[in-house]
């Protein structure tokens, strides 16, 4: 079983470990990934300054997002699309669902996009009984399963051939054989008939393109090039800092991104779609609407801790470098997004603080994520910040409080500190075996249900350091008497200045 | 119904510039300006600068191109000229059995003169006059032709846009996809073909512009490799010089 389970990432996370193809899957996926990665950037053999302008491409258009996305959207008019404005989530779910009502829509198909999982446009159309069906391979998979995505790139990373099978021939209403060969055939034909089908396509969105209101979307199988060729009517649902100033700019976005996801030159499919059809085109949809979407975005802009997380192009590196993530998965993580990005993304588009959960603390600051990102986003600081903010507002778990504010009052006076220094040694004689403390009553067990306690030695380093002080003294030899004079000279010399060689 | 009425898009146009003003208005706002700047300074656009004069001869660009399509699972061939393109396409379609073609509606294509060399196969050029039956005969064609408006070298893609006689379906629905790519239509950097759409005037921009760099594809069950999950699975470039 791989859906959520439990409030907090370390009950997730133990249900996770106890689906043993998850773990290996995850391993397994994520080290692909990692590899082709490292293949590509190396191939690629200027990796770092191809970052570092992605990076300030990135900064300069969030800078001067209202300049860009006022720029997008005047163009995108004048190619005839609907442009749209979604403050929050269900602020995009009411446009999309207003728009596929007044149509007396009857399906809906979709291609990849993460902004429509935080909407949860599958879950509003339905609502309303209209049929919404994922077409990426991987999403379908999910969708059929009734699970949320588990990684930003491979969706259904946690299933395995014969759950797959399983699911699918429900779908068929035969059994198919868990080949990947049949089980792709069938999702083929089957889309296939669901694309001819379907009154409204709807799309996410990589990057706009501000100087001509393009909307650019990456995609190896193919699926988004139908859901913006075949439906008569298309909806983007696009993140509002998914900008770029030029298509000049898209070459390095496109030099990033399939590379640090992939370790793809370039996704198989790169389109720019522009406006609708034109008037002579003979396929292409008749409409279009983009709705642009905010949902706690803004809350990073001017904040200069954060601002930069909306650098993010949503590539999934920082996933498959993170020790974390290869370990848990994607489920265990609260919200849309998992890994590095998620722990600090959700609760960022968060407000209230007291929703965040713990997720932030699950890192260990390694920093993986930072070399991984294609764009330099600090999420390892910002784990941090998040932490911060936390305690900061007041949100700490009451033991955590109380502890801190013993560890406080301990360190506050150094004849404290010493007495209860000499009752853990007294108190340690009860648990410690071979050195170690192990047993795990009371508090303790916060820590040793996965690590040992070294036991405290007998002498403090407090009660040492009078010996320590004679020892040192004794060992120290002398400086030889010409090292000395020679180093005297030099401290003389500088500041006298212009002899530097 | 399956498109909205003019006045239910005229209220969403007008609710559209109400909600425009406060969404772009707190955006300023939060970046700590009182209304939408004019045009920044943009110092860092496009591509480093050591990468905007890397440069491949023809032969250079042709070779990488064709490896980076075979790697990416494709099938890259080089013709002398349209009439051997001819024979190959012709070779291509018999080991492939392919029973219907549909092409762009192109002058170049037309001359290819498969209709005459292939008569037992069915052959259509796109029409996008006839909307919605030209998706359909592109959807029921075994493969598409298309001639490249431009190809790069270095991510081995080939790119092809939308107009009346360019739908779109040509190189999306059929399985077999083959693109014919004239030699000096070649670049070898990303930046060079972008530079050549951004440069097209508004009116005349194209609705669709599609990056292709091989047969459609997924890692999606259990990382296995499948090919032509929705696009073609078979692709084809045809380089012709």
């Amino acid at each position: 079983m791989s859906t959520p389970q439990g409030s907090n990432v370390k009950d997730r996370a133990k249900t996770a470990l106890k689906d043993e193809f998850l773990v290996d899957a995850v391993k397994f996926t994520t080290e692909r990934l990692k590899n082709s990665k490292k293949a590509a950037t190396a191939e690629n053999g200027n990796w770092e300054e191809w970052r570092e302008r992605g990076r300030q491409i990135r900064l300069h258009t969030i800078a001067h997002l209202d300049y860009y996305l006022s720029r997008f959207v005047e163009n995108a008019r004048a190619q005839g699309v609907h442009v749209h404005f979604a403050p929050e989530a269900k602020d995009a779910a009411r446009i999309a669902l207003e728009i596929a009502e007044h149509q007396g829509a009857k399906s809906v198909v979709k291609s990849k996009s993460m902004v429509s999982e935080e909407v949860h446009i599958n879950e509003a159309f339905e609502s309303i009984g209209i049929e919404s069906i994922e077409s990426d391979l991987g999403e379908y998979i999910i969708q059929l399963a009734n699970e949320p995505p588990s990684h930003i790139i491979i969706p259904a990373i946690h299933k395995n051939r014969h759950q797959i099978a399983e699911l699918l021939s429900k779908e068929a209403g035969e059994t198919l054989e868990p080949e990947t060969k049949i089980l792709a055939g069938f999702a083929r034909r089957k889309l296939r008939d669901k694309f001819l089908e379907a009154d409204i396509g709807l799309t996410g969105c990589n990057f706009g393109i501000a100087e001509t209101g393009s909307v650019v979307i990456f995609e190896n199988e193919g699926n988004a090039r139908m859901v913006s060729t075949v439906p008569k009517t298309q909806i983007t649902l696009m993140g509002m800092e998914r900008l770029i100033p030029t298509w000049d700019d898209l070459e390095v976005m496109a030099t990033l991104l399939p590379r640090s996801a992939t370790g793809q030159k370039l996704t198989m499919y790169m389109s720019g779609i522009t406006g609708p059809k034109r008037a002579q085109d003979g396929d292409g949809p008749e409409e279009m609407h983009i709705i642009i979407v905010d949902n706690g975005r803004s809350l990073q802009l001017g904040d200069p801790e954060f601002q930069e997380l909306l650098n993010c192009i949503r590539c999934g590196a920082c996933l498959n470098a993170c020790p974390v993530y290869r370990h848990i998965g994607g489920h265990s993580y609260p919200g849309t997004y998992s890994g590095p990005i998620g722990a600090v993304l959700t609760p960022a588009l968060n407000k209230n603080a007291g929703e965040w959960q713990d997720i932030a603390n699950a890192s260990s600051l390694c920093g993986a994520c930072y070399e991984a990102c294609p764009v330099k986003i600090p999420l390892h600081d910002m784990l941090v910040y998040l932490r911060n903010r936390k305690v900061e507002r007041g949100y700490t778990a009451a033991g955590e409080k109380m502890a801190m504010k013993g560890f406080k009052m301990l360190m506050k006076s150094h004849k404290r500190f010493r007495k209860a220094v000499k009752a853990g040694q007294i108190g340690q004689k009860l648990l410690v075996r071979d050195g170690y403390i192990r047993s795990q009553i009371g508090p303790l067990g916060g820590w040793t249900a996965y690590r040992y306690i070294p036991e405290l030695p007998k002498q403090s380093f407090r009660e040492q350091w009078p010996d320590l002080v004679t020892e040192v003294e004794k060992s120290v030899q002398p400086m030889a008497a010409d090292v000395k004079l020679r180093m005297e000279q030099i401290v003389k010399a500088r500041g006298k200045g212009g002899q530097h060689a | 119904m399956s498109i909205s009425n003019p006045e239910f898009l005229a209220k969403l146009k007008q609710e559209s510039l109400e909600a425009e003003k406060r969404f772009i208005g707190n955006i300023a706002g939060r970046l700590g300006r009182s209304a939408t700047g004019p045009a920044p300074e943009h110092p860092f656009r496009g591509a480093p600068d050591f990468w905007t004069s890397y440069e491949l001869d023809r032969e250079q660009q042709i070779s990488r191109f064709m490896s980076n399509w075979q790697a990416a699972g494709g099938f890259a061939e080089r013709a002398s000229g349209m009439s051997e393109v001819s024979e190959r396409i012709c070779r291509i379609l018999g080991e492939l059995n392919a029973g219907s073609t549909i092409r762009q509606n192109l002058t170049e294509l037309a001359q290819l003169g498969l209709e005459e060399r292939l008569p037992e196969l069915r052959h259509d050029a796109w029409n996008g006059l006839q909307t919605g039956a030209a998706l359909r005969t592109a959807e029921k064609a075994d493969a598409g032709i298309v001639l490249a408006d431009y190809a790069v070298a270095y991510t081995g893609s080939i790119v092809v846009t939308s107009s009346m006689d360019k739908g779109r379906s040509v190189s999306l629905l059929p399985n077999i996809l083959i693109a014919v790519i004239p030699a000096e239509r070649m670049f070898t950097r990303l930046g060079e073909v972008m530079g050549r759409i951004a440069a097209i005037p508004g009116e005349q921009f194209p609705a669709g512009v599609h990056f292709i760099s091989g047969p459609s594809r997924s890692s999606d069950i259990e990382n296995d490799l499948t090919i032509g999950v929705h696009g073609p699975g078979v692709a084809y470039a045809l380089i012709v010089g």
